[in-house]
């Protein structure tokens, strides 16, 4: 038999396209996990706030003829528009507390956020080219998407700035008190409510930040939010609800997994072992690899 | 053993609920009755009757919802699971090997039973989120599974029931009106379970853990034992009713039968009307099919397709910033149970 060499040359390929895939997963979920970690808020129209920053390389793209990359820091201040709105309607209520109310508010703004969409853009699934759409790279025996190489690069740039900001900078600083304490950080002289509203500011639009890079090799639709939410559950769940840089790795664990079956077993199936290794880690480590404590 | 204790945890539930004057049983007793009568009532039409039948299994269906969320306090989100088996199996078995969704339904409900045993023992020792978390996976997972095995399901298409005439061995009809009674029936022994359960022991250990895990604990009641228990109850009603929403719609698809859509139209009908209530389900599911029937007029009027959906999350964003007990928290006070609104 041929076969081991093919199969381990395949395997390889898989783990390489698995990896930049979830690169882009991992920032996809890192603004869920900041959130939960500051706030224990889990925000479920997480995804809706990637999906309108999609919208916003489509239209970038479609039109006005500029390459979606370029738009990056709107499409962030965009999305970060939208979860200041949708903080200071809904969850400022919820601070501190993963509570049913919460996660059921969550899901409301999740659909009315879809529902926008769907109004505005119509239930169409559109893409949008950048200067790498669409273009290989052959590396030796291995194949890449250029457009995912991109994404995976912005990934890893936006997640060690985020990590940056939080570690190195006084507003960093003062974000992790609030997580650790906020008694203590208030007494101490930071304005929690303002923090708050910063550290989900930032938390949504990583989200379109994420959504833009993403639409370069994906097409969206007022849907995608509900179908992405899954593989960002999981990242976050497995790396770590709470930590940035776990929850990063995370992401990129789900990207191997899942490409790894989509190549060697079947690519419809490709989530469903994810779902498998979610309930593990719910049952025997809910708090992934390196998450913080829940409650 | 436990119960006493648990009594002593909330007082206030088992006043309100067993303190049903004969009264307020006959302000039960008259929409049922009006109920019942609806396809003598002259101006009354079969799409009038369908909408009843829609709102009546929604409500069965947001009773059994109720049951984990309202009363037991665990968030499953994703309850559509229990929804999507029940219809599933009893379609495929009713289509390929004849058996009677009588039987079928059976079934179904112990395979619904035995999908919670397996999510409930793994993820309800973890608090709220974690459960939550694992309910959407589990039923996002069906979703494709369902797409994906076309020969059993029907793939994306769904599974349309075959269609064999008026029979009740099959339980189909080509008029509505038999639907309205079963699905009457369903309301009224699911009301009854719930009015049950709120004064039973268990029902109160349920209220005990949602309200306060550590205390219910130090209480004596076994925590981890009550929510699987409540968990596995409302699985099976769903699963049950679901025998009935097939019946009548006699179709399924992936996204009707797991989706999320199709999970929080099984959380409104309780959220709506008032968690944690015999009677929110009621009036919150009546509510919804209303709503949901105006903004489907609405929607073909302006041509603007999901309106539903909109007016379903702003709903749900409304009652739980503005009215968290819902509507039978805003006209009686001292119905809900647990809590002091």
């Amino acid at each position: 038999m041929a076969g081991i060499e093919a199969v381990l040359l395949l395997a390889l390929q898989a783990i390489l396209s698995g990896v930049l895939v979830g690169g882009v997963y991992g920032i996809l979920s890192v603004g869920l996990s900041l959130a939960f970690g500051v706030m224990r808020i889990v925000n479920f129209a997480h995804g809706e706030l990637v999906m309108y920053g999609m919208y916003a390389g489509v239209i970038a793209s479609r039109n006005f003829g500029i390459d979606p990359l370029l738009i990056l820091p709107l499409s962030f201040l965009l999305v970060a528009l939208v979860g200041v709105a949708q903080y200071q309607i809904v969850f400022r209520h919820f601070v501190g507390h993963a509570t049913l109310q919460q996660l059921l508010a969550a899901i409301g703004c999740a659909l009315v956020l879809q529902m926008i969409a769907q109004i505005i853009f119509g239930a169409d699934a559109r893409t949008a080219t950048s200067m790498f759409t669409g273009q290989y790279v052959v590396f030796g025996p291995f194949f890449l998407s250029q457009a995912q190489i991109v994404a995976f690069i912005v990934a890893v740039a936006a997640t060690l700035g985020v990590e940056l900001l939080l570690r190195a900078t006084t507003w960093g600083k003062a974000v992790r008190a609030v997580a650790d304490d906020l008694e203590a950080a208030e007494v101490v002289g930071v304005n929690s409510r303002i923090i708050n509203i910063g550290a989900f500011a930032l938390a949504c639009g990583l989200a379109g930040l994420a959504g833009t890079v993403l639409v370069t090799y994906f097409p969206t639709s007022p849907s995608v939010g509900f179908s992405l939410m899954p593989i960002i559950i999981i990242a976050t769940t497995i790396g770590g609800l709470g930590s940035i840089g776990g929850t990063f790795l995370g992401g990129i664990f789900c990207g191997i997994i899942q490409q790894v079956t989509a190549m060697m077993w079947n690519s419809a199936l490709q989530d469903v072992p994810l779902y498998v290794l979610l309930l593990l880690f719910i049952a025997f480590r809910p708090t992934g690899f390196f998450g913080v404590r829940s409650e | 053993m436990e119960a006493p204790a648990t009594m002593s945890a909330i007082p206030a539930a088992p006043a309100a609920a067993s303190r049903m004057p004969t009264r307020s049983l006959l302000y039960l007793f008259l929409p049922v009755v009006v109920v019942a009568i609806l396809p003598l009532l002259p101006f009354v039409n079969n799409y009038i009757i369908a909408a009843t039948v829609r709102a009546l299994i929604f409500i069965s269906l947001g009773q059994a919802w109720n049951i984990v969320a309202g009363i037991g306090g665990q968030l499953s989100l994703g309850h559509s699971v229990f929804l999507g088996l029940g219809c599933y199996t009893t379609g495929i078995l009713f289509n390929r090997y004849g058996v009677p969704p009588w039987i079928g339904g059976f079934i179904a409900m112990l395979l619904s039973l035995a999908v919670a045993l397996v999510m409930g023992s793994m993820t309800l020792r973890m608090r709220g989120v974690f459960f939550a978390l694992a309910t959407v996976a589990v039923s996002l997972a069906l979703v494709q599974l369902s797409r994906h095995f076309v020969d059993l399901t029907g793939g994306a298409d769904g599974l349309a029931l075959k269609f064999v005439g008026n029979s009740l061995w099959a339980m189909q009809s080509r008029t509505p009106a038999p639907f309205l009674y079963a699905a009457l029936a369903f309301v009224i022994v699911y009301y009854w379970i719930t009015r049950a359960l709120l004064t039973s022991s268990f029902g109160l250990a349920m209220q005990a853990v949602r309200d306060d895990e550590v205390a219910a604990a130090a209480a004596g009641v076994a925590v981890f034992r009550t929510k699987l228990l409540g968990f596995l109850l409302s699985a099976a009603m769903t699963s049950l009713a679901a025998v009935l929403y097939l019946q009548f719609y006699m179709a399924i698809d992936p996204e009707a039968a797991f989706g999320l859509s199709q999970a929080i139209q099984l959380q409104l009908p309780a959220l709506l009307g008032g968690l944690g209530t015999a009677l929110g389900p009621v009036i919150g599911g009546a509510l919804m099919i209303f709503l949901s029937e105006v903004t489907n007029w609405g929607s073909t009027k302006i041509g603007v397709e999901g309106l539903d959906i909109l007016v379903y999350g702003l709903m749900l964003l409304i009652v739980i910033l503005r009215a968290p007990s819902g509507i039978v928290g805003l006209v009686f006070k001292n119905a809900v149970s647990g809590g002091p609104r």
